[in-house]
């Protein structure tokens, strides 16, 4: 893949000649400098205005406490003090708690973003590592040619078929049907929780602990949020442990040493031995 | 990329916030002087603190600071106010933004963890009953986004070959001897059904 941009380059000091990268460049540093502006407030209490006319003649501004007693404070110096309490303030220097805990939560979501940009990194290098030429199904789809699209399509289908019938039967778990769970009968579908790939010597085949590889991992925040922002502790998606990666390739790599599970224990994880409750 | 990550929240120690205090502040001024002149615009910076009784400001000139506040002034309140912010408003958009991108990333780091998941099926590693209700219900959305680009491919390349004179017969034979996905899931008598590692002249 080319590279998408030239990088960090060195910057003339000097009005940027181009159009709208001079647009992109005021955005970016317009937002940088507030960052700045905030983040002196935050760690040294310091008080401050930045006020930023834009190329186009918008205004913008940032303030602590606000931009208009900042820029007050400042106009009054040049006159004789009526109140001599400038200083005296900056006994309450330190942020207030609301904004002290915003700031916690903020570094908090900023940590979760870099752990989860990290992850899928990971995830990338995986997909990419893993990848054998001769698993044409696993090329984009966009390469694909018509006869393989449409085989891969109905393989596809028989898939999604046994997940929504697997699916199924977790909803029956909750509405236990008597019987559904019939006994060691040999009949039974999927009861040896079974595939049984010819490629694979049976005695290879490898369980999948699914614990280890469904790893929860919220990150409900320790403390009040001020902004009951519940669709981020609620909504943020449980993240799949990279354990379970670490294992497919250890798999993948070397056939031997597989961590397979007696037969009797992947039943059990496969279906539950739901038997109705005794009424 | 830095030395040290300085925690974000008020600093107690005295001679580190002050030496703090300095740094940043000649650095915000540098970073108001570099847009000023990149972006050819007016500019206050303006900063009051316990190490000064004067405030410190932005540009250094009287004239020049007089003249960007007084274009401030010269704006109906409105204006002023449509892009204002405090530290409140300011890094509860810092926060939004943030949870947004991150749910962003999480979601496709699930949908490329699924994706695995369902390479892993066809590869016969694991089978949709090693999976958890959530696993299943995730797998099943992936396999049905795959679905969807598979069907987007195939009306492409009928089009593209109803508008070509010769006509294409698909090659049915899939006898290759390369890897074939099994699909993988049901007892062994179903095993025929997926296995196409078996020449499909059966």
């Amino acid at each position: 893949m080319a590279k998408k941009s030239k990088g960090r380059q060195r910057i003339t000091m000097a009005k940027m000649e181009n159009e709208s990268n001079l647009q992109v460049t005021f955005s970016k540093r317009r937002s940088g400098l507030f960052k700045k502006a905030s983040e002196l407030n935050t760690l040294c209490g310091a008080d401050i205005a930045v006020v930023v006319f834009s190329p186009g003649g918008k205004v913008y501004s940032f303030g602590h406490p606000n931009v208009e007693n900042v820029l007050n404070r400042f106009k009054n110096i040049n006159q004789p003090p009526l109140n001599q309490n400038n200083n005296v303030r900056f006994n309450e220097a330190r942020p207030n708690d609301a904004i002290r805990v915003m700031n916690d939560f903020l570094t908090q979501v900023m940590n979760d973003l870099e752990l989860a940009k990290k992850k899928n990194e990971e995830l990338k290098k995986i997909r990419k590592n893993s990848k054998m030429p001769v698993n044409w199904w696993e090329d984009p789809v966009e390469e694909l040619d018509l006869a393989h699209a449409k085989e891969f399509k109905g393989l596809l289908e028989k898939l999604k078929s046994y997940v929504t019938d697997e699916a199924s039967k977790h909803f029956q778990a909750i509405f236990p049907q008597p019987n559904f769970y019939g006994g060691s009968s040999s009949g039974a579908p999927f009861r040896d929780g079974g595939y049984i790939n010819p490629n694979l010597d049976p005695s290879e085949r490898r369980m999948f602990n699914v614990n280890a590889y469904y790893n929860q991992n919220m990150y409900p925040p320790n403390y009040p949020l001020p902004y009951g922002n519940n669709n981020y502790a609620g909504g943020f998606v449980p993240e799949y442990s990279l354990n379970y990666m670490h294992g497919f390739n250890q798999y993948r790599n070397q056939n031997q040493n597989l961590n397979f599970k007696e037969e009797g224990i992947s039943e059990n994880e496969c279906h539950q031995d739901g038997l109705p409750p005794h009424i | 990329m830095t030395r040290n990550r300085v925690k974000m929240a008020y600093i107690e120690n005295e001679t580190s916030r002050k030496a703090t205090f300095r740094k940043r502040k000649g650095g915000i001024m540098k970073k108001a002087l570099e847009l000023s002149t990149l972006c050819d615009v007016p500019i206050a910076v303006i900063v009051q603190s316990e190490y000064n009784s004067v405030p410190e400001v932005f540009p250094p000139s009287r004239q020049a600071m007089g003249n960007v506040v007084a274009r401030w002034d010269s704006l109906p309140l409105v204006d002023k106010t449509k892009k204002m912010m405090n530290q409140e408003q300011f890094i509860q958009q810092r926060i939004t933004k943030a949870t947004e991108s991150c749910k962003k990333v999480a979601k496709e780091n699930k949908e490329l963890a699924m994706k695995e998941v369902m390479y892993d099926c066809l590869r016969g590693d694991t089978a949709p009953c090693d999976l958890g209700e959530d696993e299943l219900r995730d797998l099943g959305g992936v396999i049905d986004q795959y679905i969807k680009g598979l069907n987007r491919r195939i009306q492409v390349l009928m089009r593209d070959h109803a508008s070509s004179s010769t006509s294409v017969v698909p090659d049915a034979d899939v006898a290759t001897s390369v890897a074939m996905p099994t699909a993988e899931m049901g007892s062994s008598s179903n095993v025929k059904d997926f296995d196409l590692n078996q020449t499909q002249s059966e």
